[in-house]
């Protein structure tokens, strides 16, 4: 549960974004941009977090009045050396913050860090990763949380859909690049595992939401409704008209241990009530139209 | 011999409900309560606490019962029962300074002979650190229901008593006073009288775990718990006083106290008491029901809706709003504009920037965009599905506890949510059917 140490939002002196390139961190930048907070954007360009000096070159930077929103990784984080990098750049942000007191962390993580068996997830499940990438987050929380005085939250979101993702993972990231190029839309057997797709929007909103409040704590980015991979393929195939299709393929593995996952958004609601969350067919049309 | 004089030290629910009872039994009894004021309007019948018949009882008692708040008024008691209610903390945590200062206060006019009972609600341990004569010191299950208070107090289904020896036999005026109830009277150790107490609330808040898991997943299968409850309650194993309705989670402090003490005894043994936190865990998803539905039709798609609430007490023929369920809501729903009614307790209680007092039931239905119904009152039952309709401006009704005729809510063109069945959609002109 998140705690408001603004109970009503403030609008942060400014915003450092470490990983601003990125496809979750670009769209956190649009939307501090369009709501008219000052933001010192940090690339890979500006800050290589893996480079030799990279603590030095952030600690000069972080003003004591700063918010900062961590963002960068390498992600998904599939093997161990994947593993080490983030740790290291991880690592890099702490000393940074260890020496340089701010204002506001906000930290970018992921459902990932959730046991496999908690359902529904609420930001009060257990946090025990069963995956390289949510161990990955699970320390770089405890690592941030260890290094700064500064109240910091957790962001968690589930599967990220958006017109800008660059990682094109199985479901509607995917399925509207097939679409688009007039392919298949092609689904593991019969798709029927259902998860939660957060619009990366939503996301972006709900890290400027935390920012403004100075909240701390946990939020998971999740609509609170898991469709299965079936039906967002249908949802896509539908929006290019009847020139989609539809097809199953093979698993490329065994069924998925974890065919459902569901969560439970009261925490969400209860935190910033006015907020509403893009259903799944309203964002798809969004990522469609690259708005 | 005469039969014995029974005193009752701390006048709140517990107390007050349980001196009547006394009375009723046809003992003289002594009230005693430190606070003046208390007593005062007790003498003078005004009863601090909404309990259906309590008043009626205290009067037809009157000649019986005496109150005091002279401490030394004690000494002439055969039998004294140690009865306020033990404030708890938003963690279920009890705070024990009032009694053990009350049992300081008590102990010091306790005649030579007279015997002492703790009635409240105290942790496994706490008689047995007592100061007092262990011949003369019990530790008495109480087992207060609000809304019954008077019917379990004067009918109890058994007693069970807390001693430092079971196997000696009660003293005479305690037990006379006892066996006048005509049920089984159970001596055990303190300890195991003081877990029986948390036992027992361990069971019904089981029991209502169970209802609420299974009304949960009836919604979302199309079974209707309704249906399925007494079915269950013909089960003897079971039994036709189970505790099956679902509801908006444990409420009141009492449950919610006793599970507080499990957690902590397992912290200080070892206990595995996963079963436990299962219980709160369910009991925290469930409260906020009414705010998820609340959000998935109405805040979803109004932007400055208006939400009637109807029942701030935890629970309906109490003034209690203890873990009220309402309460809970309310606080949620900040942003937007609610209009509230309970028979007894004040609209202010609620403490929400944009409320409105309305006078009935139908009044809070005026102009709302959604009526919720968090405590089943029986005078809500008397709303009618068509004037609902009329007033409400939405089409919203939720009605966790069932206390209006969902079909007829539906035929009137609203849709009703209800704990443990799909919602029922009404159709109203203009949209499709749903």
């Amino acid at each position: 549960m998140l705690e408001h140490l603004n109970a009503e939002p403030v609008k942060p002196a400014r915003v450092v974004i470490i990983g601003a390139g990125g496809f979750v961190g670009g769209a956190i930048r649009r939307k501090l941009d369009s709501a008219g907070v000052t933001v010192l954007a940090l690339t890979r360009k500006e800050l290589d977090l893996l480079s030799d000096g990279a603590e030095g070159r952030l600690a000069q930077m972080l003003q004591p009045t700063d918010s900062v929103a961590m963002v960068s990784a390498v992600a998904p984080v599939k093997t161990v050396p994947m593993l080490m990098q983030n740790l290291r750049m991880g690592d890099a942000v702490c000393a940074a913050l260890a020496g340089k007191p701010v204002s506001h962390l906000v930290y970018i993580s992921s459902d990932a860090v959730y046991a496999d068996d908690a359902n529904p997830v609420t930001e009060a499940s257990y946090c025990a990763p069963s995956t390289l990438h949510g161990m990955m987050h699970a320390a770089r929380e405890l690592m941030l949380k260890s290094a700064t005085t500064a109240p910091v939250a957790m962001l968690r979101p589930t599967l990220i859909y958006g017109a800008a993702d660059p990682h094109n993972g199985y479901g509607p990231n995917r399925f509207r690049r097939q679409a688009e190029k007039g392919e298949p839309i092609t689904i593991f057997g019969e798709g029927e595992e259902r998860r939660d797709h957060v619009l990366v929007d939503d996301v972006a909103t709900l890290a400027l939401l935390m920012l403004e409040h100075r909240s701390r704590g946990a939020l998971n980015a999740v609509t609170g409704v898991s469709t299965s991979f079936r039906d967002v393929a249908h949802m896509v195939a539908r929006q290019y008209g009847k020139g989609a299709t539809v097809a199953r393929i093979p698993r490329p593995g065994p069924r998925p241990h974890l065919l459902h996952r569901f969560f439970d958004i009261t925490d969400c609601l209860k935190a910033f009530p006015g907020f509403r969350l893009t259903g799944l067919a309203q964002g798809l049309e969004i990522a469609r139209r690259g708005i | 011999m005469s039969a014995p004089v029974i005193g009752f030290a701390g006048m709140t629910h517990l107390g007050i409900n349980s001196a009547a009872a006394c009375a009723a039994r046809g003992f003289r009894t002594l009230c005693y309560d430190p606070d003046g004021r208390v007593i005062d309007g007790l003498a003078a019948g005004s009863v601090p606490v909404v309990e259906p018949g309590l008043p009626e009882l205290l009067y037809k008692n009157a000649g019986r019962i005496r109150f005091s708040a002279q401490a030394r008024d004690l000494a002439a008691c055969d039998v004294i029962y140690i009865a306020p209610d033990v404030p708890t903390d938003e963690h279920g945590g009890s705070d024990l300074s009032g009694i053990e200062a009350l049992i300081a206060a008590v102990a010091a006019q306790l005649g030579a002979q007279a015997v002492l009972v703790v009635l409240c609600q105290v942790p496994p341990g706490f008689t047995r650190r007592l100061l007092l004569p262990a011949e003369r010191l019990f530790y008495q299950v109480e087992t207060l229901v609000f809304g019954r208070a008077v019917e379990r107090a004067l009918q109890p289904e058994r007693i069970i008593v807390g001693c430092a020896d079971p196997a000696r036999e009660l003293p005479a005026a305690y037990r006379e006073f006892l066996e006048v109830f005509g049920c089984p009277v159970l001596p055990m150790r303190y300890e195991s009288a003081e877990l029986a107490k948390i036992a027992i609330n361990c069971c019904l808040v089981a029991s209502v775990t169970v209802a609420n898991t299974l009304a949960e997943l009836s919604e979302g299968i199309g079974a209707d718990w309704s249906e399925i409850a007494p079915a269950l309650k013909l089960d003897r194993r079971i039994g036709q006083h189970a505790y099956l309705a679902p509801g908006l989670g444990l409420a009141g402090g009492n449950l919610e106290r006793d599970l507080a003490t499990v957690l902590r005894l397992s912290g200080e043994t070892g206990a595995d008491v996963a079963l436990v936190r299962a219980f709160v865990h369910n009991s925290h998803h469930r409260r906020d029901w009414a705010l998820r539905t609340l959000h998935a039709e109405v805040f979803s798609v109004s932007s400055d809706p208006v939400i009637g609430v109807l029942g701030l007490a935890y629970k309906e023929d109490t003034h209690s709003t203890k873990n009220s369920p309402a309460l809970a809501l309310i606080r949620h729903l900040a942003p937007w504009r609610i209009r509230i009614h309970d028979p007894v307790v004040p609209a202010e209680a609620a403490r929400h920037p944009r409320t409105i007092a309305c006078g009935s039931a139908l009044e809070t239905a005026a102009g709302a965009d959604a009526l919720v119904i968090m405590t089943p009152w029986a005078q809500f039952r008397e709303l009618k599905a068509r004037e609902v309709a009329h007033a409400l401006r939405g089409h919203t009704v939720i009605d966790p506890y069932r206390v209006l005729n969902g079909a007829a809510i539906a035929a009137a063109g609203l849709d009703y949510f209800t704990l443990g069945a799909a919602p029922l959609r009404g159709t109203r002109q203009g949209e499709p059917h749903a």
